[in-house]
């Protein structure tokens, strides 16, 4: 089972030295313990661009499709068996990066 | 035998279903055929066949752990340890902290109480239609969520426990002191249903103090239900009522647990010190009798536990016991900040500003509690209360 774990930041400005050493630290131990996937760390919402091409004639607007304080900032994709692995992992992960995550299933 | 289903199956609504069609058929079929010998394992069994039919018609499930359990799972009936396991795997699904509160006390009460969703709904009040979406919605979420359907590991069990336990107070209290405006003032069937699921996990885990506090804490408090209300409906407080019509039964049964943890030696927590200052209460003959001393020590040692403002306020009203209205009132204002908007606060107030002779206060504190107070004995003594004021 996948678990969407993302990244909330409400502060523009990427992660502390301290931060990112704390991350790389619980990546290797996803990987080590079985439960990598993939994690990444996005650019902020301004360099955000919203395509519309429902009706095929592409438009492309700037800036971040729902504007609010709190965004998305990165994620991580892991493997859990279950609901609660999953939260204890997502736990370990919002002290490494020092912010709150929200984990969702993957359908 | 939901639960059992539960487990044998993985799917809450499967084994819901394949429960309620299974006793129908009995109901068909007993009167014409007899009962049969065994009735628990019959209804198991017949349970699990309309749950693998249900599964086979919707030919969703063709996972191989689904189907090996369907396959290989043993004998008509499982010995009650397995049962019993069940249930607390069950009451762990249900209260799991990934659940909104409002959502885990309506799944235990559905899915471990038994109760049905338009009694559910009328217990808290709510429309059958909107109660069931928020059943259906805690269901889906536990399937795609995928919140498992164990016993919590050792080092997560105390915390999961106490979150059972909140869902479980909290519709006692509902029972207790039931809200709205036409409702009885106390909901036997909710303060009796919690009392029966508090006991069901004390049988499940006898060793733990809290499960042990939390059932004290509910008997005694219970004990004194129909002595809490008269007969025109109004709340009796403390000091007025008749310590006669106590259940004397209950209240033999909650001292002796309160007793047996005291006993241990172990650090209580919050369930058993509440447990602990009921106690003290339904041991006193009358409020002039009761041990103030000890209940205020009782407070404290909670304060340490739980610094809320509602603890803080409890405490003041038992200071005003032991050191006056005085000393009681200032330790209450301070408390302004937090509890403005709870109608206890306005009528601890009002209670002992008329006990100061500040009447002009007090009625406006009673003024301020009534129009807070949701629950209907309440209201009525809190009204003739301030109609007393000159």
């Amino acid at each position: 089972m996948k678990y969407f774990v993302s990244v909330i930041d409400d502060e523009t400005g990427s992660g502390t030295e301290e931060e990112m050493a704390a991350i790389d630290a619980f990546n290797d131990r996803l990987m080590a313990e079985g439960h990598w996937v993939f994690a990444a760390g996005l650019g902020g919402p301004t360099t955000a661009t919203v395509i519309d091409n429902r009706n095929g004639d592409a438009v492309f607007t700037d800036g971040p499709f729902v504007e609010s304080k709190e965004y998305l900032a990165g994620f991580w994709i892991v493997e859990a068996p279950d609901l609660d692995a999953a939260l204890k992992l997502a736990a370990d992960g919002s002290r490494s990066c020092n912010r709150r995550v929200e984990v969702r299933p993957f359908l | 035998m939901v639960a059992a289903l539960t487990r044998r199956f993985g799917d809450l609504d499967i084994a819901e279903d394949a429960a309620a069609e299974a006793f129908a058929t009995a109901v068909a079929r007993w009167p014409v055929d007899g009962v049969p010998p065994n009735p628990g394992a019959w209804l198991t069994t017949t349970g699990n066949h309309k749950a693998i039919d249900r599964i086979r018609r919707e030919n969703k499930r063709n996972d191989k752990q689904t189907e090996a359990r369907m396959l290989f799972h043993d004998a008509a009936f499982d010995p009650p340890g397995v049962i019993d396991d069940d249930r607390l795997r069950l009451i762990f699904t249900c209260c799991h902290p990934a659940l909104a509160m409002e959502a885990r006390v309506a799944l235990t009460l559905r899915m471990v109480g038994g109760l049905t969703v338009p009694e559910i709904a009328r217990a808290f009040l709510v429309q059958e239609s909107a109660m069931g979406r928020r059943i259906t919605r805690a269901k889906a979420k536990i399937k795609a969520a995928r919140i498992p359907y164990r016993v919590p590991s050792a080092e997560d069990l105390p915390a999961r426990v106490s979150g059972v336990l909140a869902v479980l107070y909290l519709v006692f209290n509902e029972g207790y002191l039931a809200s709205g405006p036409d409702t009885d003032p106390v909901r036997h069937d909710l303060t009796a249903e919690a009392i029966r699921l508090t006991r069901l996990i004390r049988a499940l885990l006898p060793e733990d103090g809290e499960v042990a506090g939390l059932l004290a804490l509910m008997l005694l408090t219970e004990a004194r239900r129909t002595a809490r209300v008269s007969a025109s409906g109004e709340l009796v407080p403390l000091d007025e009522q008749d310590r006669g019509a106590w259940d004397a039964a209950l209240i033999v049964e909650g001292q002796r647990l309160v007793r047996e943890r005291l006993a241990t030696g172990a650090a209580p927590g919050r369930y058993q010190i509440l447990a602990a200052i009921n106690a003290v209460h339904t041991s006193a003959r009358d409020t002039r009798n009761t041990d103030w001393s000890q209940v205020v020590a009782l407070y404290d040692q909670l304060i340490r536990l739980d610094p809320s403002p509602i603890v803080a306020l409890n405490r003041a009203i038992a200071v005003a016991e032991l050191d006056g209205p005085k000393v009681a009132l200032a330790a209450v204002d301070e408390l302004e900040d937090d509890l403005a908007g709870y109608h206890a606060y306005h009528a601890t107030r009002a209670h002992l500003l008329r006990q100061l002779g500040r009447s002009q206060e007090a009625r406006a504190a009673y003024d301020r509690a009534i129009e807070l107070a949701g629950n209907t004995a309440e209201t009525a003594y809190l009204t003739r209360r301030r109609d007393q004021l000159a």
